[in-house]
Order: structure tokens, then C-alpha cells, then sequence
């Protein structure tokens, strides 16, 4: 016994060192990849920085903006080994501008000129902290989590690929359907979660039909709001990055963002039932739903939270410059936060929904004996 | 009325609906929470140190969130301390990535958001982004630390005297369940919100390169992986600190015995 663990601790040991020793790697290559991409690439060997002059505008907001000369080495492309030299600003905010250190690499565009060689800074080369933080989470998962932790990151990555491919087939039809696209796509990305958690069990059809009811019943709940209120309060205009009808496109984003919740939330719901009725096979349907709801009614709270935030939280950025500009908070609101709290609402009904419906689809559909 | 307050009402009534008392402070808990996130906001704008407030604001959201929605007092006392170190520790992951990084601010996709508005506002945006990041990720971590919370205490209560060694192996087994769809609502929630930002990249037509070092990219992709980490880590932290926990009560539980041998 004592042997074992030992040894266990052993192998710990050396699949710690493997994750840390690849994730190295990993990081080395992002510093050393510059021929992998066409635009010219510059690292920074040498930062000259002037003083800085104080500006402040209309709304007396003051400023730092300082000038920098970086002296840096081309190096891609074909004029790779050259030495060249290039101006940057920066302001203390930095909400545009950056300010570069020695070794820092950067995109730039280069002119040249009766043979003098200038360029100015396009952006910063930033594969080197999404890689490292990439490796973080699936090593941590693998050394955690081992076996689960990678069907999570399958799940995740097999999502992923058929968001990207809905995506392109969303810009193939110019948008127009955008919602039938992610309904659909809504609900294939639901069976093959669950399909990687539950396997094909009568478990997982019944969680199924959870997910995809409550979201359905959310959206519509949400649409006859909308009807009768001439949606009141919402501002499309306040949807960034909008390319296409705004509309169908927040209805999109909307189902998106909640399906992964009413899921999480069935899918907790209805195993516990399920180990409740194998534990104590005597339950009959009305004991199962009240059981049902008391477990759904503890988690639907934190549930919610955790959309309300990843909804609100992202438009901190602009509330912030809002408010800077001397906007009122009740205008700064309309325009930034409204609409994520609209979706949150959404979502949190269709959290809400799941409780009563997974409840009742599990009381009623397990059968009398419930086989592992 | 707006669609918002009907949607508000709507909501009310069915959490008080489904889950009576409970799902009326659940609601009331998030009301507080979006005042405190607003509260953050305007702080932040007021040049109150960004990173102060968030993490005073943080343990905040966290407190009210675990202790407005649980009831059992051991659960949600080591999911309230849990919560705080990951957050404590998130905080040292961000920091340093995010300085790296350099994906503050706003983007040239912003441009259009951005006429009119003067940029230079005297506010350090690296503060913010972390601010950002941090506060996004504090439902999940409040959720993860609870579900594991209750497991363990379940597992308690069916076997009191489970050794601590047993207990560390049924935590990562608890967080095992929960991490599949944890996940997943990370993924859909953020991606959800996402959406309109992807379908411009095909639109424009940026290269793969591009996207890969594009600002806004990089700062949308690195709250994601901000909020796994803070998850995964919740698993191993809230175990531990339910061990902790258990181990305590159990010396005292054992010197209150001792002392009353001792008196007979």
C-alpha cells in the first residue's frame, strides 16, 4: 500500500513536470514563430522614451501622452536581420494606445523609401499569452481531472468547431438566417453534449427534452414580452461588433448564451433523480417532482449569477468611458448594459423553467426500475 | 413599463414560484449583485484604484451569492472561503497575463462605438481589463465552490467519519460531474455573447493570423480561459478547504469530549 502511493506520487510528479516542460515549449515556439506569418515582425531591443506632455479634454479629463523610439530587429520576411527604428505614443489610459517594453514583438508596416527603411507600429504579437493560457486550462484539466477532464475539453472543442463552421455558414447566406442557423445548431450542440456526458441513455433524452423546452419556452416567454411592451427600454443600437439585422441576431446570442445554463441545470437536476430512485426505488411521481424541485430551486440562484455576470461584466470597459464623458449613469446604463441584462433575464427564465419541467419529464418518464 | 421590469416581474414570479422564500432571496441576491457591479463601475470611473474595488466588490458578490441562496451553514461557510482564495489566486494569474498581453481597452473594431468619445480619460484601462476579467468570472467561481461544497457535505452527512484522505479523492470525484457542464455553460455564455464579434471576422475577412493577435479577440478568448482555470482550480481549493474544516471540528469535537471525561 505504502508502495503504491508512492509510486502514484511518483507518476504525479513526472506528469506535473510533462505539462509544465510542454507548456515551455509551447511558449518558446509563439516567441520564435515569426516566419509563420506574412506581415513583417519586429522585437523591440531598445526603448528611448521622451517626456510626456499633459492633455486634457472637454470633460477636463487629464492625460499623459509620452513618446517612445523603439529601436527593433526585422524578423521575417525579406528584410529579416535588419535594425530599424519606429515611434510610438502612448497616454496613461491606454485605452487605444500601448506602451512597449525591450523584447516585445510587434506587427508592423514597413515603407521603403530611396533606401532608408521606416515603418510605423501596426499592433502587438499576442499568440504567446493565448497559448500559454490555452495549455494552462487543459493541463490543469488532464492532471486534475484526468479522463473527465478531457471529455470536458472534447466537448468544449467539438462545440467550438461547429460554432466556427455555423459561422461561416452565417456569413455564406449574408446573415439572413442567422436564427435558424443557431436554433438548429442549438440543438445539435445539445445532444452531443450530452450525448459526451450521459452517453445514449433514456438519462440523457430526458435531459435533452429539458434543455430544448426550457430555452424554447424562455425565448418565447421573452418574445410576448417584447410584444407587448414595444420593447421598451431596449436598444439595439447598443449591440457592438453588429454586422447584420440586429434583432434575430440578440435573439441568436441569446439562445446561445443560455443553452449551456438550462443544461447545466437539467443535467443536475435529472442525475440526482435518477441516483434518488435507484437508492430508493419505492418513490412514487410526486415525491420525485418535489424532490425535483428542491434540488433545482438551490442551484438556479448561483446559476443565473453566473450569466448576469459574463453578460454585464464585459461592457465595463465602455460603461467606464461612458461615465468619463460626462454621461448620466441612467444613460450609461441604457446604452452598455441594457441589453446584457435583458439576456440575463432571458436566461434566468429558462433556468427557472428547466426546475418544473425536468422535474415533472423525470417523474414521469423513468421507468418504475431504473438499471446503472 | 419596459421590457426589462416585465421581464424582471416575470422572472420574480416564477422563482418565487418554484422556489418559494428561497427563489425570492435568489432573486433579491441578484438585484444586489447588478447594484454592486454598477456600484464597481462607478467607482472605477471615479478613479477609485481598480483593482481595490474589485476585489472588495468580489468577495462582496461572493458572500451575498453563497450565503442568500444556501442554507446549510458548514457547506456554504467553506464554499465562501474557497471562493476567496481562488478568487485571491485568479487575481495573480490575471495580473501578470494580462500586463503580457496588453489586451486592454479597445479595439479597432470598436471605432464605431467609440466616435464622439474621448479616449484619453486619465484611467489606467490595464486596471480595467483585470477588473473585467475578474468580475466576469465571479458567478462561476461562487457556483463551482458551492456545487462542490454541498457534494462533500452530503457525502458527510451519509458518512460522518470519512477520513480525510477518502474525502480529498471525493472531491475531485464531485468536481469530475460537475466540470462537463460547467464548462459547457462557460463556453455557451460567453460565446453566446460573442457572436456578433466572430461573425465579423468572417465578415471582414481577417486572416487566421490576424484574428489570433487581434486585441478584442484576445481579450474576449482570455476571460474564457480566465473563468476555466478559476473553475478547475475551485475543485481542488474547496475540497481542501472543506478537509481543513472537517479536521477542526473533529479536534474540537474530540477536546470537548476529553474535557467532559475529564469532569466526570
Amino acid at each position: 500500500m505504502q508502495k503504491r502511493l508512492h509510486k502514484s506520487r511518483t507518476t504525479m510528479l513526472v506528469a506535473w513536470a510533462v505539462v509544465i516542460a510542454v507548456g515551455g515549449l509551447l511558449v518558446w515556439v509563439t516567441q520564435h514563430n515569426a516566419q509563420w506569418y506574412h506581415e513583417p515582425i519586429v522585437r523591440v531591443t531598445q526603448v528611448q522614451t521622451r517626456s510626456g506632455t499633459t492633455v486634457e479634454d472637454d470633460f477636463h479629463n487629464q492625460d499623459v501622452q509620452t513618446k517612445q523610439i523603439l529601436t527593433g530587429k526585422i524578423l521575417n520576411g525579406q528584410y529579416a536581420g535588419k535594425t530599424i527604428v519606429l515611434n510610438n505614443v502612448y497616454s496613461r489610459s491606454k485605452a487605444m494606445d500601448q506602451r512597449y517594453r525591450v523584447g516585445s514583438q510587434l506587427f508592423v508596416t514597413l515603407h521603403h523609401h530611396h533606401g532608408d527603411l521606416s515603418g510605423t507600429v501596426k499592433d502587438l504579437k499576442r499568440d504567446g499569452p493565448l497559448v500559454l493560457m490555452l495549455w494552462v486550462v487543459v493541463g490543469l484539466l488532464l492532471l486534475i481531472m484526468q479522463f473527465s477532464g478531457f471529455m470536458a475539453f472534447l466537448s468544449v472543442a467539438l462545440n467550438g468547431v461547429l460554432f466556427l463552421l455555423a459561422i461561416f455558414l452565417n456569413g455564406s447566406t449574408q446573415g439572413a438566417r442567422v436564427l435558424w442557423i443557431f436554433g438548429s445548431l442549438a440543438i445539435v450542440f445539445a445532444a452531443l453534449t450530452l450525448w459526451l456526458v450521459l452517453g445514449a441513455t433514456r438519462q440523457m433524452l430526458i435531459t435533452l427534452m429539458t434543455t430544448l423546452s426550457g430555452t424554447a419556452l424562455a425565448l418565447l416567454i421573452a418574445l410576448l414580452v417584447f410584444h407587448f411592451t414595444h420593447e421598451k427600454g431596449m436598444y439595439y443600437e447598443a449591440m457592438e461588433y453588429v454586422t447584420q439585422l440586429p434583432r434575430p441576431l440578440f435573439l441568436a446570442e441569446t439562445l446561445l448564451g443560455s443553452l449551456g445554463a438550462v443544461m447545466d441545470e437539467s443535467t443536475d437536476i435529472i442525475s440526482s433523480l435518477f441516483a434518488l430512485k435507484r437508492e430508493r426505488p419505492e418513490l412514487g411521481a410526486a415525491q420525485i417532482f418535489k424532490s425535483g424541485r428542491q434540488i433545482g430551486s438551490t442551484i438556479m440562484g448561483p446559476l443565473i449569477n453566473v450569466l448576469f455576470f459574463i453578460f454585464v461584466a464585459d461592457t465595463f470597459p465602455m460603461g467606464i468611458l461612458y461615465l468619463r464623458n460626462g454621461n448620466s449613469w441612467g444613460y450609461t446604463f441604457a446604452m452598455n448594459m441594457s441589453m446584457g441584462v435583458v439576456q440575463s433575464l432571458i436566461s434566468g427564465i429558462g433556468i427557472v423553467l428547466a426546475v418544473p419541467l425536468a422535474s415533472f419529464l423525470a417523474s414521469r418518464l423513468m421507468t418504475k426500475k431504473v438499471t446503472l | 413599463m419596459s421590457t426589462i421590469s416585465v421581464l424582471g416581474l416575470v422572472l420574480l414570479l416564477l422563482m418565487a414560484l418554484v422556489g418559494g422564500k428561497a427563489g425570492i432571496q435568489s432573486f433579491l441576491a441578484l438585484i444586489l449583485n447588478f447594484g454592486l457591479l454598477f456600484l464597481a463601475m462607478v467607482l472605477v470611473a471615479f478613479q477609485f484604484p481598480a483593482l481595490t474595488v474589485t476585489l472588495v466588490v468580489g468577495l462582496l458578490v461572493l458572500a451575498l451569492t453563497i450565503f442568500m441562496s444556501s442554507g446549510d451553514d458548514l457547506s456554504s461557510t467553506v464554499a465562501f472561503i474557497a471562493s476567496a482564495i481562488v478568487l485571491v489566486g485568479l487575481i495573480l494569474v490575471i495580473v501578470p497575463v494580462e500586463h503580457w498581453a496588453m489586451a486592454q481597452g479597445f479595439g479597432p473594431e470598436d471605432s464605431e462605438d467609440l466616435e464622439g468619445l474621448s479616449v484619453l480619460v486619465g484611467v489606467s484601462f490595464t486596471q480595467v481589463a483585470i477588473a473585467t476579467a475578474i468580475l466576469s468570472t465571479l458567478g462561476a467561481i461562487a457556483e463551482a465552490a458551492m456545487a462542490i461544497a454541498a457534494g462533500l457535505g452530503e457525502i458527510l452527512e451519509q458518512h460522518p467519519q470519512v477520513d480525510t484522505k477518502s474525502l480529498l479523492r471525493d472531491g475531485i470525484d464531485v468536481g469530475k460531474q460537475i466540470i462537463g457542464t460547467t464548462f459547457n455553460t462557460l463556453f455557451f455564455g460567453f460565446f453566446g455573447g460573442f457572436l456578433a464579434l466572430f461573425i465579423w471576422f468572417t465578415g471582414v475577412h481577417y486572416s487566421f493570423g490576424e484574428i489570433l493577435n487581434d486585441k478584442v479577440f484576445v481579450a474576449e478568448i482570455l476571460m474564457i480561459l480566465f473563468a476555466m482555470v478559476s473553475v478547475i482550480l475551485t475543485v481542488p481549493i474547496t475540497t481542501w478547504v472543506m478537509a481543513r474544516a472537517v479536521t477542526g471540528q473533529r479536534r474540537h469535537q474530540a477536546a470537548v469530549t476529553a474535557k467532559k471525561d475529564d469532569q466526570k
